[in-house]
């Protein structure tokens, strides 16, 4: 008789309870004869509770004051408007409440909201970012689709064409494909595009077009359309730098983490 | 069909402490996770209209919070030099009573899992600490199932190994040939 071989997400699912009956059942009788097999699962059973332990408790800290209040706070203006809404029979105002959200307190880590309209361009695949320049700049010049090719994230690049590429992340979307989210500013405009790499070609999907803001950022508003967008491509998590780098070369498709 | 007529801001000031546990496990600094939690009751009182009643409120909040969270990975990228997550801050104990021998090896796993990759440390924690399924976990970072799974064990594996809880006798990925 051959044993069966169990692999580590079949035992995790185990340990997890999340098993289907039948394979439950041949895993159990394997168990019993394979103490290798038993060791395997003991990682998944042992991690499980190490790690409920030691987070789980965190439940019981008490909630700031001030966060508690805040939210008390931001709820009872919702609620306000709620009212407000029904009465006006305008279901959903946007706009009042995007005004409130001025006053709300200041969040640290995110962009400052600027005034400024945005120009919003989704799904935009008909064409390619080009990767021959016309006009043969100085040598330190950089063509925009080389440059995506090329640079590391965080750093500012200037082009040929005159404006400044800003590359902000790098990401798999669901298929795996390798998009960049990145800030193309010029004197006066700041354009943020999320393109990804398709047959070696950079295919905007998403570009946003606002006034250039004094401070560089894109203003916050265009935020949630970005946040909207990435999620509808299932974006995931920002590449390391080193993972970056890899995919950058075209290496493999690997996106693992650590170990291994 | 989950019974609960509540509204999503009435249920917010409940779930406050969960959201709280959550941020703080993918953020590793609690004044952040509470900026963390702040943005997502906002953008969740927001959006109560893209609530379904009869879904999983947790699911539906956690997924809020874990967005912003990566949302703000992707920027901190940009914004040159910013202090290092990983000297963001050490978690404190649930409590700041003294420290047990207990809580010694509490602090070795906090750790340890403060140094697994983002996307390994969040299925880890909506899976063991706040106990959603696979299918969940799948729904509340849209990825599919299969890439939950495996994550998860290379989380769990990649956490032994930090601890030092791993098993004796380690045969490495069995029949699993390559990464998702």
């Amino acid at each position: 008789m051959t044993r069966e071989e169990f692999d580590d997400e079949t035992l995790m699912a185990f340990a997890d309870g999340e098993l289907d009956p039948a394979t439950s059942e041949r895993l159990e009788t394997a168990l019993a004869s394979d103490e290798a097999l038993a060791a395997r699962l003991a990682v998944f059973l042992d991690s499980r509770r190490t790690v409920a332990d030691a987070l789980k408790p965190l439940i019981n800290d008490a909630v700031p004051p001030h966060l508690v209040e805040s939210v008390g706070r931001m709820i009872e203006r919702a609620e306000r408007e709620a009212g407000r809404d029904l009465r006006s029979g305008s279901p959903d105002n946007v706009v009042a409440l995007q005004q409130q959200h001025r006053r709300l307190e200041p969040q640290r880590w995110f962009m400052r909201v600027a005034a400024g309209l945005v120009a919003v361009v989704a799904g935009v695949t008909g064409f390619a970012i080009g990767r021959s320049t016309d006009d043969a700049g100085s040598t330190s010049d950089v063509n925009l689709a080389a440059a995506l090719d090329s640079q590391a994230s965080g750093q500012d690049v200037p082009l040929s064409t005159g404006s400044v590429l800003h590359v902000i992340s790098t990401f798999r979307d669901e298929r795996g494909a390798l998009c960049r989210e990145y800030q193309l500013n010029d004197r006066e405009n700041s354009t943020l595009t999320i393109a990804c790499r398709r047959d070696g070609e950079w295919l905007p999907r998403l570009a946003l077009t606002s006034p250039q803001p004094a401070d560089g950022y894109v203003p916050a508003s265009s935020q949630e359309t970005v946040d909207a967008f990435l999620a509808s491509i299932h974006a995931g998590a920002p590449l390391s730098a080193e993972e970056e780098r890899a995919a950058l070369a075209g290496g493999g498709g690997n996106i693992s983490g650590q170990g291994e | 069909m989950i019974d609960d007529t509540r509204t999503v801001p009435q249920r917010l000031v409940a779930f406050l402490p969960n959201l709280r546990r959550f941020a703080i496990s993918l953020c590793r600094s609690p004044e952040f996770a509470d900026d963390l939690v702040q943005a997502a009751c906002e953008r969740a009182i927001r959006s109560a209209d893209s609530f379904a009643p009869d879904s999983r409120f947790d699911a539906w909040m956690f997924r809020i919070l874990r967005n912003l969270w990566i949302d703000h990975l992707r920027r901190a990228k940009t914004a040159g030099p910013h202090q290092d997550l990983d000297e963001a801050g050490d978690i404190p104990g649930p409590d700041g009573q003294a420290v047990s021998h207990a809580r010694l090896d509490l602090l070795e796993v906090t750790a340890a899992l403060m140094k697994l990759p983002e996307e390994q440390r969040e299925v880890l924690v909506l899976v063991c600490v706040e106990d959603l399924s696979y299918r969940e976990t799948a729904d509340v970072l849209s990825i599919p199932i299969g890439t939950v799974m495996s994550r998860l064990a290379r989380a769990r594996k990649n956490l032994a190994r930090l601890t030092g809880i791993e098993a004796g006798d380690e045969r490495s990925s069995g029949t699993k040939g390559g990464l998702a």
